[in-house]
């Protein structure tokens, strides 16, 4: 079986972190954005995966050639050379995804998290025995995405409604898609719009269903909703009594610590964080909801929360970062200061607090 | 009195990539030496000052950046102004004067009598031949390119005291917190080849100290003795303060302008202030034209032969447009950077930004800041492949790299 992942373009909303590493790569509780996704998608069969990318292809499949190796399934780049939408993509990788067997295919959107129930999808799929299933999730706010209208009892979708200004239905597109290769005769190669354009066409002749997602959803592609996207994913790996989250004294709630990073003395961390790969954390630290990436170091009595820390970065002693701070690669927060939503791009030096929220460049 | 055998090399000092966050986003791409200032690479404005130097041999850039950054432009410069220009790598920082003397051997190669160092974001007129008469007769070790400055700026810089009738320079200090002086430092400077033994002592006796003293871990924490490695030496702290006062180093003071480009917005204006430069000795470089042929152009206006202007666009005063980029009917620019393969749609305007390679300005869309060069987002800064769709105005923002902007925005920076 075959998918392709949408991976896009520049990831500009999730900067500064993409300014070092394109945000396919960046870390999502210790492991690459696309790697939760390629290893979703190894667990139901699929035996091949392509990437739809149009920038920094080198970086991306330097990093995956890795990975094929050790999982085991085949990553090849479909190279956009002018941004083909959401559905250009999938016409543009046509001769990859295409095969004598006439199997359906995957199609994830690069910046969704969820419990992935592929297989659950394939037997609704067979089930239905349309040309199209596509993954909705329930929300709060329908308004602030594309609502799916369907009849509740079949999943039959009825239409699409953009950003609705009164209530249609609070059900939205989740990003996950498995497609009869069919669908690919309906995409032309040039800039098209899967759900304004290509699914609208399928659900007018009855052939397009919608399954429920039943789990955690989040769309990650932007910091607020990473972090809150990491409680969800934690939490998900607490209901299945996963070994990886860690215990202790010094831990409360759900927290993920890679086995290389070392914790000192006297620290309270969780709820909701993740430390990565060789990162130290002194004694005294406090951190609660926020992602530490790889080789981090936390001095004393420092306290992060609520915040992204990039790769590399050193937080002096007794640091207080809280409220959304971003911090890029190589940013040295000296010790003492109080960073209320800095965002701060790489290879700088934090010698003043931020009292309140800024870009420093 | 110079004797035909006197041999003069320059040196540039460029600076490397981790340094000089300040002129992100403009950095981003391009070493910030190579960002255009009135159509010209900001080093060339330094290396084409130097060629007026007489009896020049060679012309060395030193920096952090790799080789292969500078490596096209070397080349080029180097053919079209006839003169030996290379770019050397330091392999770790030395400081501003131990950069020069981890080349000394290369330097004095060429047997010069003088050596200038300049540093590369400095804007001035480079009053270089006129700076070598004058330490000529001043006959010491070194002579520093002074500039009086407001009482209230002078902080920022090194500031120094000079004899009024020998200009020998009598105290240095470098961002004193309280007021000593408004005559501060361009960072322009020449030299005698003794500078090299007067850093070699400096070196010496940094490695001699370090043998003999303990530091304490209290003594530790205090920058002020925070120890350098032997090989770093610093020009202000380590040469200029320690031998002011002791008959060795002089000043030559210009009248001209001078500026730091150390952020985007400033480079705008200093990109102005070549342009008037231009007038005065270069006037072919200057773009003409009335709206009949060509566009209307007011003021100093520089465009690149393969730019393309509509002849209703009105452009100036202190425009700089680079290559390929192509301005359409009506547009309005004023006070602007225009970098290369920039479209600017109809009835555009840009007024006081920069606007990056390959950005997109649309229709009747307004470009705009106030125009306060020194204040954060007084200038607006497009980063490369930026696109403002129709009618949208974007005033006193940052817009970092490939955005797409199509709502209006003010006073922000767009990650």
């Amino acid at each position: 079986m075959k998918a392709l992942i949408l991976v896009g373009g520049f990831g500009t909303r999730l900067r500064p972190l993409t300014l070092s590493v394109p945000k396919p790569l960046v870390e999502f509780a210790n492991k690459p954005m696309i790697l939760h996704q390629i290893e979703a998608l190894k667990a139901i069969g699929v035996t091949e995966v392509v990437l739809a990318i149009n920038y920094q292809p080198e970086v991306m499949l330097n990093f995956l050639k890795g990975f094929e190796a050790k999982l085991e399934i085949k990553i090849t780049c479909s190279q956009e050379t002018e941004p083909l939408g959401t559905a250009g993509p999938l016409a543009l990788a046509r001769d990859k995804l295409i095969d004598d067997s006439g199997k359906p295919f995957f199609v994830l959107n690069s910046d969704v998290i969820s419990d992935y129930p592929l297989k659950e999808m394939i037997e609704f799929h067979k089930a239905h025995g349309g040309e199209a299933s596509i993954m909705v999730t329930k929300v709060d706010e329908p308004s602030k995405y594309g609502v799916v209208v369907m009849e509740e009892s079949t999943g039959k979708v009825e239409k699409f409604v953009e950003k609705p200004k009164l209530f249609v239905g609070n059900k939205i597109n989740a990003g996950i898609y498995l497609l009869n290769p069919s669908v690919l005769d309906r995409i032309e190669l040039k800039p098209t719009s899967i759900e304004k354009e290509i699914f609208p066409k399928i659900a007018a002749e009855q052939k397009l269903f919608a399954m429920v997602l039943p789990g955690f959803w989040m769309d990650i592609g932007q910091p607020r909703d990473y972090i809150t996207g990491l409680r969800l994913y934690l939490s998900s790996l607490r209901k299945k009594s996963s070994s990886k989250l860690a215990t202790g004294p010094h831990i409360v709630g759900n927290v993920i610590v890679d086995e290389t990073a070392k914790i000192g003395e006297g620290c309270l961390i969780g709820p909701d964080v993740a430390v990565g790969p060789g990162c130290v954390v002194e004694s005294g630290v406090r951190l609660s909801r926020c992602t530490v990436m790889r080789g981090v170091r936390v001095k004393k009595h420092a306290c992060i929360s609520s915040s992204i820390i990039g790769w590399h970065c050193t937080i002096g002693q007794w640091a207080r970062v809280e409220n959304m701070t971003i911090l890029g690669e190589d940013v040295h927060v000296c010790d003492e200061i109080y960073s209320n939503g800095g965002v701060v791009l790489p290879h700088k030096e934090i010698k003043t607090s931020i009292l309140k929220p800024e870009i420093v460049m | 009195m110079g004797s035909a055998e006197d041999r003069v090399v320059a040196v540039i000092m460029v600076g490397g990539p981790t340094k000089g966050t300040r002129f992100r986003p403009l950095s981003f791409n391009l070493p910030k030496p190579l960002f255009p200032l009135a159509g010209q690479p900001m080093v060339h404005h330094p290396i084409s000052a130097c060629k007026r130097i007489p009896n020049l041999v060679q012309i060395y850039l030193i920096g952090f950046y790799e080789e292969r950054e500078f490596a096209l432009y070397v080349s080029s410069i180097s053919n079209e102004l006839k003169i030996a220009v290379r770019y050397l790598r330091e392999d770790k920082p030395h400081g501003s004067a131990g950069g020069i003397y981890n080349f000394r051997d290369l330097i004095m190669e060429d047997n010069p009598s003088h050596i200038f160092l300049l540093n590369f974001d400095v804007c001035c007129s480079f009053p270089l031949p006129e700076m070598l008469d004058a330490h000529r007769r001043y006959g010491g070790m070194g002579t520093i390119l002074v500039i009086k400055v407001s009482a209230e700026s002078a902080n920022q810089f090194g500031e120094l005291v000079a004899d009024t009738i020998t200009n020998e320079l009598l105290h240095y200090t470098e961002k004193p917190e309280t007021f000593v002086s408004d005559r501060i430092n361009c960072g322009v400077y020449i030299f005698t080849p003794e500078i090299f033994t007067a850093i070699q002592g400096v070196s010496t006796q940094r490695k001699d100290r370090a043998n003999l003293r303990r530091v304490s871990s209290f003594e530790a924490l205090q920058s002020a003795t925070r120890s350098f490695p032997a090989d770093f030496v610093r020009l202000d702290q380590d040469i200029l303060s320690p031998l002011a006062g002791k008959k060795q180093l002089y000043t030559y003071e210009t009248m001209d302008f001078w500026e730091q480009i150390k952020t985007p917005g400033m480079s705008l204006r200093c990109s102005g202030l070549y342009l008037a430069q231009f007038r005065y000795h270069s006037p072919h470089l200057l773009a003409t034209g009335d709206g009949t042929k060509n566009a209307t152009i007011i003021g100093d206006v520089y465009i690149h032969p393969s730019a393309k202007v509509h002849p209703t666009a009105k452009i100036g005063p202190n425009v700089s447009i680079s290559a390929n980029a192509r301005i359409g009917a009506g547009a309005r620019l004023i006070s602007c950077i225009i970098l290369d393969d920039v479209a600017i749609a109809e009835n555009a305007v840009v007024l006081h930004a920069i606007v990056g390679w390959k950005s997109s300005i649309g229709r009747w869309s307004r470009v705009q800041a106030d125009g306060q060069y020194n204040a954060k987002l007084g200038v607006t800064i497009l980063g490369e492949a930026v696109a403002v769709e129709d009618e949208v105005v974007v005033t006193n923002s940052i817009v970092l790299p490939n955005k797409t902007l199509n709502v209006s925005v003010q006073d922000e920076i767009i990650l």
